[in-house]
């Protein structure tokens, strides 16, 4: 489940950020205004996400992507 | 200049010098994977020549830009131009996104013997077929085989440095965006602070990579360390030297502002970096997500 959300908010990110670039393209005082805004909501977004990943892997939601092995046993 | 005209500049001579810089620098580079002792001067001369070229020509440009010579069908040659540029920036890092995807969920499986070893069968005694990078829990152990393993704990801990390093790029995310929020209500003095303070996270970034990479190299993790070794220093080096791109940038605009080269509602070149620095922050985090977590 906390990956499913975790990558819901990478794709909001990713529409977000896609926006700011639309809006750049079209410029003048709208596009200037459209990016801007857009460019905020990917930077609360993107703090979101870390602090999700962040207390996700304090509860142990999420596990770090390292294999943790006992050389003794391994051959 | 009239609205109804394109801008067409006069005859130049950076393209010749641009082409020039980048067959030496080839040509050095080639040289230099062969071996030859002279690669390595060749290749700093033909980077010195792409500098040079980038200097003059961005100079012109801005010159050309600042005397009024631009109109609005120029600003929107250029903001095509930049979202070009974007486009295959987009596609290149989807590129080892994809590679690093692929490697993980197909490839790595299938030598392991997925899917009843219908791709293939186990390659040889003692194989494993892991994704991750492996932390042996007791360093400087010896396997059963009286293989030495070299590899200490917690080789790539997610929660230390790459875990700071997400921290100090979204946090530039933060500076830039109140830099931008200054420049359209046209306060110079903060978008110059917040500048700095961006220009600073992005160098601290830096140099934590750098002190990242020290470690990974040192306890054993190369480009050479199978697929994962691979992938993980392509992702990770390209988007340093992206950052790297991103300060160079940031300092360019930061002079620019000082000169007073933009106002409230004309700052494209502003605009056109900010999205590259968010651009690269975005790939980051993805990054530490993919690579570092899930």
């Amino acid at each position: 489940m906390t990956q499913v959300v975790i990558i819901v908010v990478i794709i909001a990110i990713l529409i977000a950020l896609g926006l700011g670039l639309l809006g750049m393209l079209k410029g003048g005082s709208a596009g200037s205004d459209k990016m801007f805004k857009s460019l905020v909501i990917r930077v609360v977004l993107s703090l979101f996400l870390f602090i999700l990943v962040m207390f996700a892997a304090f509860m142990g939601w999420i596990e770090p992507n390292v294999v943790m092995m006992d050389a003794s046993t391994l051959k | 200049m009239n609205e109804q005209e394109y801008y067409v500049p006069s005859g130049t001579y950076w393209p010749i010098i641009g082409s020039i810089g980048v067959a030496t620098l080839f040509v050095g580079f080639a040289n230099q994977m062969h071996g030859a002792s002279w690669g390595g001067s060749i290749m700093a001369l033909g980077f010195a020549i792409l500098v040079f070229m980038m200097f003059g020509w961005f100079s012109q440009v801005v010159k050309e830009s600042t005397s009024g010579m631009y109109n609005s069908q120029v600003d929107r040659s250029f903001r095509w131009g930049m979202s070009w540029f974007i486009f295959s920036e987009v596609m290149f890092f989807a590129a080892f996104f994809a590679a690093l995807f692929y490697a993980r969920q197909l490839s790595v499986p299938w030598l392991g013997g997925a899917d009843n070893n219908m791709f293939t069968p186990e390659l040889w005694d003692g194989f494993r077929a892991t994704w991750q990078q492996i932390a042996f829990n007791t360093p400087g152990a010896t396997l059963q085989s009286g293989t030495a393993v070299s590899v200490p704990t917690q080789l790539v801990d997610a929660w230390g440095l790459p875990a700071l390093n997400t921290a100090l790029l979204l946090l530039s995310g933060v500076t830039l965006t109140f830099a931008h929020h200054a420049l359209r209500a046209g306060h110079r003095n903060k978008i110059i602070s917040w500048l700095v303070a961006t220009i600073v996270l992005g160098v601290l970034f830096l140099g934590f990579q750098i002190t990242e990479y020290g470690h990974a190299y040192h306890d054993g993790l190369k480009l050479t360390s199978g697929i994962y070794g691979s992938t993980f220093y392509m992702l990770t080096g390209f988007h340093g030297f992206h950052v790297t791109v991103g300060v160079l940038m940031l300092t360019v605009i930061l002079y620019r502002v000082q000169k007073g080269h933009f106002s409230a509602d004309n700052h494209f070149g502003f605009e056109g970096v900010a999205w590259y620095w968010h651009f690269v922050d975005v790939v980051w985090l993805g990054l530490f997500i993919f690579v570092y977590w899930l």
